[in-house]
């Protein structure tokens, strides 16, 4: 549905996007996930075609995005990140302004915005104005706005910040609903544990370049494979961490609540042989395991440059 | 226009508002109080003197068009200059930049809602406008004239305040920057006008008397073609081939000196009345075009 390719934009001297790629397939719930400035809402300005890159190409449902603006703009719907509400507004007149924008008139936008916020439960929110509605509300209002011209593709720019938990899952399952009625959705965040509980693929942004992604599977087994060794010692531990940094897998070594926690890259053959040596040097070992990590620390490694440059540090 | 999705919306939510009828009381209320107080003075002084002065009733005339010229020369900036800068700072612009709808539409949707409102206060005040024919008349060819102006007028300033709405981002500025402009082009371009005379006036008053030679009037120059751009000047024209006698110091007349009328000179009205229609043009064009780059 979207593929990006080298995307660059500089704002004055700071280089916003650099090098983007991206890819989301045709029926994908993808999460688009970075820190505060990574350059998220950069990249989305520029898939819906409100800024121009400086380089690179976004093609949307196969094709370009700049060449085709008039018939890709029937293809995708934007949710930004401000509602963009107007004053003095009913919700009704909001949604068939919305409409006659893409041409509908009459009968047909009456019954296509009727059917929207039926959709999105807002039956009862009809004649109320706009600008009035709670923020939950407003956002389900600016998601029916942006399906009225009925679009394959969604685009949502930060949709759930600064909502309460209960309204962030009653979205969520609009989203899925949406999704599972062959809609493809590109959602916006800087809270990677609210997207990867509902999202198909992850594409994780950093510093304006794509720093991991995938489907939400395979990011998962690369997330195990990436989790720290925990070795639990009894007495001495000096001769296990000698034999530790001589492993060339061994990436960063931390002391953590009395325990060696290690950043160790290999498989479980792997973690047995390593087990073997330190057993071999007489470290008195009681017990040995991947730490369950999730998401968020790989994440927090990924997108914190300070962090992986800690290579051995005690916080005894 | 109906079918200009901007338009109808500005429309249903402008008859919410209670800002226009609150301008169109104001405004029609002090235009009928001085109206028919100045009517009931030419009225009291006929009756006292028995001796009509109808000259009264052509100040009063001209005052109440001058009123309504002011009023829209004022208003239109106010209506436009906010326009595409306010969809900008409530984030509206760029929902609109990514629907079907063109620039062009939303540029016409926005003029035409501000001419809406523009509209229905000048027919709201016609009753007190035919209240000062009551002691006399126009032609038919006169009133056209002067509606003409007024929407010439109505055009400039409109496309005035669109252009700067499209070119900044907040509509304080878009409107001090509107209202900046007009000055210039209102009173500044008179102002000119009234210091290069001034000037040349000290040059000639100062020359010896030659025998047998006329001693040259005072004029502005070049300068007087500016005021083609001034719609207060053709305004005043307008009256002035009215006859209406009260403003004739102001007519291009006594910035020309005793220089030859040409074309230009010699069909003010017509030409001035052109020349701003056309810069009235490119400004709404200039605004479409900023929309289209932005977007
Ligand atoms: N119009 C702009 N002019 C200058 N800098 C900008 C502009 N828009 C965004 N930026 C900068 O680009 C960076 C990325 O912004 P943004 O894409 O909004 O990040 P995110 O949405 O991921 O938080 C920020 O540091 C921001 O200051
Ligand atoms: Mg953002």
């Amino acid at each position: 549905m979207l593929k990006i390719r080298g995307l660059k934009k500089k704002f004055k001297n700071f280089q916003v996007l650099d090098g983007l790629d991206m890819d989301i397939e045709e029926g994908a719930l993808y999460g688009f996930v970075g820190p505060n400035g990574a350059g998220k809402t950069t990249a989305i300005r520029v898939i819906t075609g409100l800024l121009r890159p400086d380089g690179g190409t976004v093609e949307i449902g196969g094709r370009d995005a700049f060449a085709y603006r008039e018939q890709v703009k029937q293809e995708f719907g934007y949710v930004p990140d401000e509602f963009g509400m107007y004053d003095n507004l009913k919700v009704r007149e909001y949604m068939e302004f919305f409409a006659s924008c893409y041409g509908l008139d009459g009968l047909v936008a009456r019954n296509r915005c009727m059917e929207l916020l039926e959709q999105m439960k807002l039956l009862d929110k009809e004649d109320d104005y706009v600008d009035s509605l709670s923020r939950g509300i407003k956002q389900r209002l600016c998601l029916a706005r942006a399906m009225i011209h009925d679009p394959r593709f969604l685009v949502l720019d930060e949709p759930t910040s600064g909502m309460d938990p209960r309204v962030r899952m009653e979205f969520t399952e609009i989203l899925r609903e949406m999704c599972a009625e062959g809609k493809t959705i590109l959602i916006s965040s800087h809270i990677l544990s609210e997207l990867s509980r509902m999202c198909t693929d992850i594409g994780i942004i950093d510093a304006g370049k794509i720093v991991l992604s995938g489907s939400m599977s395979e990011i998962l087994r690369k997330v195990n494979d990436s989790n720290p060794l925990r070795i639990r010692l009894c007495g001495e531990r000096e001769a296990a961490v000698d034999v530790l940094k001589e492993d060339r897998r061994v990436q960063t070594i931390t002391i953590r609540d009395g325990d060696i926690v290690v950043n160790f890259h290999g498989d479980q053959t792997a973690e047995a042989e390593l087990l073997a040596r330190l057993i071999a040097c007489g470290a008195r070992i009681n017990g040995f395991f991947r730490e369950q990590g999730d998401l968020e620390s790989v994440f927090m490694q990924l997108t914190n440059h300070e962090f992986q440059k800690v290579v051995f540090h005690s916080e005894e | 226009m109906r079918s200009n999705p901007v338009y109808r919306r500005e429309r249903a939510v402008r008859a919410r508002s209670l800002r226009i009828p609150l301008i169109v009381f104001v405004f029609n209320g002090l235009l009928a109080a001085v109206a028919l107080l100045g009517m009931y003075s030419a009225v009291e002084h006929v009756k006292a003197s028995s001796f009509i002065q109808y000259s009264n009733f052509l100040q009063l005339y001209v005052f109440v068009v001058t009123l309504e010229f002011l009023m829209l020369i004022f208003i239109m900036p106010a209506l436009t200059s906010g326009s595409i800068s306010g969809e900008r700072e409530r984030r509206t612009l760029e929902l609109l930049f990514t629907t079907r709808m063109p620039p062009s539409k939303i540029v016409t949707g926005k003029l035409c809602s501000a001419f809406g409102q523009l509209f229905l206060l000048i027919v709201s005040s016609f009753p007190v406008v035919v209240l000062t024919f009551v002691y006399g008349s126009m032609s038919v060819q006169d009133i056209g004239l002067l509606f003409l102006c007024y929407v010439t007028a109505a055009l400039l300033t409109g496309g005035i305040g669109i252009l700067f709405s499209c070119l900044m981002r907040r509509s304080t500025l878009a409107n001090v920057c509107t209202y900046g402009v007009l000055l210039l082009l209102m009173a500044g371009t008179y102002m000119l006008n009234v210091f290069l005379y001034g000037i040349s006036r000290t040059k000639a008053d100062s020359m010896l008397p030659v025998a047998g030679q006329l001693r040259p009037a005072a004029d502005s120059g070049a300068a007087v073609y500016l005021l083609l751009l001034n719609p207060g000047t053709t305004f005043i024209e307008i009256l002035g081939s009215q006859a209406v006698g009260s403003v004739d110091g102001m007519l291009i007349s006594s910035f020309l000196g005793n220089r030859p009328l040409n074309v230009v000179t010699g069909n003010w009205i017509l030409v001035s009345l052109g020349v701003q229609l056309l810069l009235a043009v490119c400004l709404i064009w200039g605004a479409i075009l900023l929309l289209k780059r932005r977007e």
